[in-house]
């Protein structure tokens, strides 16, 4: 155990920050609270500079274009990071955070050297295919068909709440390729070209007037076989694995302590009888009440990323992150909104009141959601009480 | 102690119910989302026509002088759709308070104008730098020509956009957070002086900055007696409060509703998600919350038409309960509806924001706690 830095990681640590104040653009400052509604084409062009200064991907190696970052290392630039107030593209988040581990664990060679190395460049935007109408906690009983013909699956459904669909050129989905025997036995997890005739995609405005994610359909699209990943009908198992890393990430730990600062920043420059809100007797306590739990839950994120290695699965223990996490991220948020006061009820009122009050009310917004995807709240609790209490399941 | 509404209220809610449904939908809203006042002047005349612009004005201004528990069945059923119109500005605020302090040639010219559907009236009092407080103002009423001259700033001035007069709070004396000192004007939209930035809220609907900058008004626009606005001021704003207290309850009510109904219906794992016992407990938690809120307002609006000393206190625990009730109901269904819950195509998100608006709409929980705080002695 060993809980400072040394020489070395302090003067990384420097350097991160000092690259982050000198280079993320004004632009994007500032955009990221509670989920980023930042511009997709914004977050493309960003996620380029960070792979030309060869930041783009931390946890991986230095040949497949990564960072080569230590554990250590991909801790202090992730919350360096985090606390510039740069957002942190979803581009790189469904691609990297999710699809890439995968490929390097069930992937061919052929899959991980076509596509991870444009996941790394942000040349490629991907976007995830796995809830349906139907299907959403109950994943598995997803119905988009993909029959096979000879060396072609045959794609046909719908997917839905695909986030930035509209944006992507791929998508990794699972589709239902047997449906004789139990649901979970017959998916397969396909990597489809969003450019192949048969597929329509409609944008979905969220509460938050953007529309983050779409709804997309499948008439007879054609998809090579190689594109399948794992073996077929197996397509559950990667999935799992899957979404522990997705959980894993949703956690986004600077971002919750860069909120936390936001909520200072705020509550420093609000008056209220006579002083800054923040020498308010009940508001000191209610920030740092905050903090504590977000400095304990930094502190578990810590122990979980350092047995992290590339390519392990973090394991169910991602789920009391994710949960937690998103959670106290909306209470986060609920202070912040708490701390404007009146402006509290503004609406892309930018220009006029300032983007800090616009940000709190669009994060205030946009963090309502982070209970819910990736495996709502609910779910994780369930997995928490029967995969690691063992808690009888019926 | 009877806490039951008589016959009259209740064939009221009935015809209250009857026209949200004829004249309303959650659709208007998303037409309206766009419109730089968020409701329409032809169902504003409407609901003139049905005298409810006069409900609780004296016969002698053209109003149905009914009691106030007839604006919380009002209001509760507004609250069920999230009707926007400004009624809780025009008629709780703004003619209550010319009909509570004004003289008879300000009541003659304005009320019966606000009962026929014809004028717009509401209430600035707010200021950056005081958050909620009525008493904080910085604005000023400087002598001259006989008359006044104001100068400063009201910020998040309801329905300010539409309105065609303010009532406006500025200091003829004393220092800035005292409640003596205080004076209500009345000035017009047009008049010189008079700058209006307009606001989005939320939920849609509008809100102003309204600056002055040396508006002149006279004498015989001061609402009250000079330097003795605040207690008049504060009299109305616990009504509006209570009022606002009433449409929150109507819509955790709707929230709670619809909720159920999904609940019931959207089926995952094989069974109505509703058959979990997480949801259930959470269905009833919002039922629990729900009960104690509506509890609170009846009790304080009770308070108002008994017209009880306490009814100052009664009216800040109701607005506390409701503000972190309607929260807590609406970010609950919010969950419960997944996915869809979060989009601009399901009903449900509306009332999320119109719960934040009016949390902090005449002060949120904390602000009212510390009240019941000072009210209580301690
Ligand atoms: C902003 C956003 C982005 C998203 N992006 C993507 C994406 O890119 N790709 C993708 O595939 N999906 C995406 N999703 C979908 C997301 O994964 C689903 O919303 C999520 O799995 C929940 O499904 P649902 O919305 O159908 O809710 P439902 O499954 O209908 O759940 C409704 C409620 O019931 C509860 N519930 C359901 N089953 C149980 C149970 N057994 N026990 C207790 N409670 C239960 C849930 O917790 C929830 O509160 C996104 C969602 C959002 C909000």
């Amino acid at each position: 155990m060993n809980v400072s830095y040394s020489q070395d990681e302090q003067r990384f640590q420097e350097e991160v920050r000092k690259w982050f104040r000198e280079n993320a653009p004004a632009e994007i400052i500032d955009q990221t609270l509670g989920g980023s509604t930042l511009d997709p084409d914004l977050q493309i062009k960003w996620h380029k500079t960070l792979f030309e200064k060869g930041w783009a991907a931390p946890e991986f190696p230095r040949e497949m274009g990564g960072a080569g970052f230590s554990e250590t290392e991909q801790f202090i630039f992730h919350y360096e990071y985090s606390l510039s107030g740069a957002p942190r593209p979803k581009t790189k988040f469904i691609s990297l955070g999710m699809l890439a581990p995968i490929l390097l664990q069930f992937g061919t060679k052929e899959q991980q050297e076509r596509f991870i190395p444009d996941m790394i460049s942000g040349k490629t935007v991907w976007c995830q295919g796995f809830s349906e109408t139907e299907a959403g906690s109950d994943l598995a009983s997803l119905k988009t068909k993909a029959s096979l013909e000879g060396n072609e699956f045959i794609v046909n459904g719908q997917k839905t709440w695909t986030s930035m669909a509209d944006h992507a050129d791929w998508m990794f989905m699972l589709v239902r390729t047997d449906s004789s025997g139990k649901k979970q036995e017959g998916i397969s997890f396909l990597l489809v070209d969003m450019k192949s005739p048969g597929i329509t995609i409609r944008p979905i405005e969220a509460l938050t007037d953007h529309a983050p994610f779409c709804e997309v359909f499948f008439d007879n699209v054609r998809v090579p076989r190689e594109n399948l990943v794992g073996k077929i009908n197996e397509g559950w198992k990667i999935t799992g694995t899957l979404l522990e890393h997705e959980r894993l990430d949703a956690s986004a730990m600077g971002e919750l302590v860069y909120a936390i600062e936001t909520v200072r920043k705020n509550a420093a420059k609000t008056i209220f009888r006579g002083k800054p809100l923040l020498q308010d007797e009940v508001f000191r306590k209610k920030l740092a009440a905050l903090e504590v739990d977000c400095d304990s839950l930094l502190y578990a994120f810590f122990r979980i990323l350092s047995q992290l290695k590339i390519g392990a699965a973090p394991g169910p223990g991602s789920s009391f992150l994710k949960v937690y996490g998103g959670e106290l991220y909306q209470r986060v948020l609920d202070l912040n909104l708490e701390a404007i006061g009146p402006y509290a009820q503004s609406w892309y009122n930018i220009e006029g009141l300032g983007n800090s009050v616009h940000q709190a009310t669009m994060g205030w917004i946009n963090s309502r959601s982070l209970t819910t995807w990736g495996g709502s709240s609910e779910i994780q609790r369930t997995i928490i009480a029967t995969r690691i209490l063992n808690l009888p399941r019926k | 102690m009877d806490f039951e509404l008589t016959s009259e209220h209740l064939l009221f809610r009935e015809s209250v119910a009857s026209f949200v449904k004829k004249e309303h939908s959650f659709n208007r809203l998303r037409a309206l989302k766009g419109d730089p006042w968020g409701y329409s002047r032809d169902v504003w005349k409407k609901m003139a026509e049905l005298g409810w612009m006069g409900l609780i004005y004296p016969e002698e201004y053209g109003g149905l002088g009914l009691d106030f528990t007839f604006v919380m069945v009002l209001l509760e059923e507004f609250g069920r759709g999230l009707l926007p119109e400004p009624w809780i500005s025009t008629v709780l605020l703004g003619g209550n308070l010319v009909l509570a302090g004004g003289t008879e040639a300000q009541k003659e010219e304005i009320i019966p104008a606000i009962v026929a559907g014809d004028l717009f009236v509401t209430v600035a009092y707010l200021e950056d730098g005081g958050r909620y407080d009525l008493n904080f103002c910085a604005t000023s009423a400087r002598q001259k020509n006989g008359g006044f001259s104001l100068s400063g700033r009201k910020i998040f001035v309801l329905d300010g956009c539409s309105a065609d007069r303010f009532i406006v709070t500025a200091r003829t004396s004393g220092d800035i957070s005292d409640a003596d000192g205080l004076t209500l004007f009345i000035i017009s939209r047009g008049a010189s002086g008079v700058e209006i930035t307009p606001l989005k809220t939320m939920d849609g609907r509008n809100a102003c900055i309204l600056d002055l900058k040396d508006a002149s008004v006279s004498e015989s626009d001061i609402i009250g007696k000079q330097d003795d606005g605040y207690p008049l001021l504060a009299d109305i704003i616990d009504q509006a409060t209570a009022g606002v207290c009433a449409e929150m309850v109507g819509g955790m009510d709707a929230s709670l509703e619809m909720t159920v109904r999904h609940l019931s219906e959207r089926v995952q794992f094989g069974r109505p998600i509703g058959s979990f016992q997480t949801l259930q407990h959470k269905a009833a938690d919002m039922f629990i919350q729900k009960e104690l809120a509506a509890s609170a307002t009846y009790y304080a609006v009770a308070s108002i038409d008994e017209k009880t000393e306490e009814r100052s206190l009664a009216v800040s625990t109701a607005k506390t309960k409701c503000s972190s009730a309607y929260l807590e109901v609406t970010k609950t269904a919010m969950q419960l509806f997944g996915a869809m819950g979060f989009t601009n195509e399901a009903d449900i998100g509306f009332f999320l924001k119109r719960a934040k608006v009016t949390e902090v709409l005449f002060g949120d929980a904390d602000y009212h706690l510390a009240r019941v705080a000072t009210m209580k002695g301690y």
